[in-house]
């Protein structure tokens, strides 16, 4: 009976501790993976968030860009209300004078 | 053998020289056919004249005179060209939107709308069209009709001209300005005192010939502000270009019927094209005026069973450029015939044009304005000049000031008196300033 037990033992420890072997041996690769997985996910991300910063620093640019263009825009536009408004004001001046 | 030989060099020679010659003929008429095509479809050399007064007018036909093209030269302003081309500013200005009056640029090309739409209205005597600022003057029957038409200014909108039917009731030549009250009383308000009467002379608003109406204190006279002309300017008067006002004179006879109307859309036909003339109608005018004219033109696509182009017609009366534009074939084909604006050679000088004596180290000035925009120097340079009597004025350039500088004047009470002018008709504020050299 102790030798069944034994035998049983031993068959079911056996395999279990081969199993434990390759678990470990497996969980190590996979754990290696992971790692490398790990540092090329944290390259992915820092890579993507200097694309995402350098699109963001374009955007901004571009931005701004188009700000001062706009800028511009409203600037030469004022400019020449201001000429219009000066020419406007100039010729009405003038009519009037041409009363008698 | 030798002699041979020769004739035969001399031959060759002479083949050469012909097929050269043939060549050089082809060439030759290749090159007059091209100057003659060119010739005429674009006129090489630009027209020395062009009538701008003085019309025949075929029976059936309501549209006068041409279109025409300048180009402007340093210094000029439409002020100047308008009056040159016997046109009022409002003619010129609206007809070349957006080109500054007082300071165009140099080279640009400026239409003269010399084409006119005669006035609905019976053609004899005079007939004035306010909305227009035109005066036409009919001379000789239905046969040999002649039509004299000249820019006019006319009142504005506080104290308007009575539209209707008058006469010339009597012609005074060097007349006297009595000053009315209403106009002695807006001086007074500016510290202006006038006295009652002017004499004759530079001073004299009525200029050198008066035209008196039936319609009592309203006439046709001259001006001593030739730059007033085309503008709403007067108190119920029409003036005309000094010039103009002495042709009309010499050609009316008292009793001469005289017209009043106020038509800022006008249609009429020419060779079998119909043209539509629109000006910016004065206020209270514009929505009555134009649906007059369109159910005019109702009738003329209802005749003619033919559809209008009312987009067109639209865009004319919007744009109100007051220049004849077809919009309407009365005979097929008539359109094609419409000739293209014909460009006129800018003068060597510019009749009329106010003249800016040379500076003196003896003169009197005075500072009218000190500018940092060129621009703004030299179109308040112009303005004072073309005051009537003129002031003479210039801008001096120093760093980046723009000075405008009056004169020069013979002595101090002349300055002092530009200076009040400055003051009273520009609302600008000028500064004496002392010879240089004091005598």
């Amino acid at each position: 009976m102790k030798k069944s037990l034994m035998l049983i033992t031993m068959m079911l420890v056996l395999p279990m501790t081969l199993i434990g072997c390759a678990t470990s041996g497996d969980l190590e690769k996979v754990q290696a993976q992971q790692k490398l997985i790990d540092a090329k996910a944290e390259q992915a991300l820092q890579d993507s968030q200097a694309a995402k910063a350098a699109a963001d620093a374009a955007k901004l640019e571009a931005d701004q860009a188009n700000a001062r263009a706009a800028e511009a825009e409203k600037a030469a536009a004022e400019r020449e209300r201001i000429a219009d408004e000066k020419a406007q004001r100039a010729d009405a001046a003038f009519q009037k004078s041409m009363r008698k | 053998m030798c002699r041979i030989l020769d004739l035969s060099l001399v031959s060759n020679s002479l083949r050469l020289m012909v097929f050269c010659l043939f060549i050089l003929n082809l060439q030759g008429c290749a090159a007059m056919k091209s100057l003659q095509e060119k010739s005429w479809l674009f006129p090489g050399h630009p027209e020395e004249a062009i009538e701008r007064n003085r019309f025949p007018v075929a029976k059936g036909v309501d549209v006068i005179g041409r279109l025409a093209v300048v180009r402007l030269e340093e210094g000029d302003t439409l002020p100047d060209i308008a009056r040159h081309f016997s046109l009022g500013i409002n003619a010129i200005s609206d007809a070349n939107p957006g080109v500054d009056v007082w300071v165009p640029e140099d080279g640009e090309r400026i239409l003269l709308p010399l084409s006119f739409i005669l006035p609905d209205a019976p053609r004899r005597g005079i007939v004035v069209n306010l909305a227009t600022m035109r005066l036409f003057h009919y001379k000789g029957d239905s046969k040999s009709l002649v039509v004299s038409t000249y820019p006019v200014g006319v009142s504005t909108e506080e104290r308007p001209t009575p539209t209707g039917q008058t006469h010339v009731a009597r012609k005074v030549t060097r007349p006297t300005w009595h000053v009315p009250a209403s106009i002695a009383a807006d001086h007074r308000k500016k510290g202006d005192i006038l006295p009652a009467k002017v004499p004759p002379g530079p001073e004299n608003p009525l200029g050198e010939y008066a035209l008196y109406l039936g319609k009592t204190s309203y006439l046709i006279h001259g001006t001593n502000k030739p730059a007033s002309i085309g503008l709403n300017a007067t108190n119920g008067c029409m003036r005309l270009y000094p010039e103009n006002v002495k042709m009309l004179y010499k050609d009316t006879p008292v009793n001469t019927p005289v017209a009043i109307v106020n038509q800022p859309y006008l249609i009429g036909q020419r060779d079998g094209v119909l043209y539509l003339e629109a000006h910016t109608p004065p206020e209270g005018l514009s929505t009555g005026e134009l649906e007059r004219i369109n159910a005019k033109l109702r009738t003329i696509e209802k005749k003619a069973a033919q559809t209008l182009d009312w987009k067109k017609v639209k865009e004319v009366q919007t744009e109100a450029r007051g220049i004849p534009v077809p919009i309407f074939e009365l005979r097929p084909g008539s359109l094609n015939e419409v000739a293209n604006p014909i460009k006129v050679q800018h003068p060597d000088t510019l009749y009329g044009r106010p003249e800016i004596p040379e500076l003196t180290m003896e003169g009197w000035y005075v500072l009218v304005a000190d500018l940092r925009d060129e621009i703004d120097a030299r179109r308040l340079a112009a303005i004072v000049n073309h005051q009537g009597p003129p002031i003479p004025a210039r801008v001096l350039s120093k760093n980046s000031s723009y000075r405008v500088i009056a004169g020069p004047f013979s002595d101090i009470s002349q300055a002092k008196d530009a200076v009040k002018r400055l003051k009273y008709d520009l609302d600008l504020d000028g500064v004496v300033i002392e010879p240089v050299n004091k005598g």
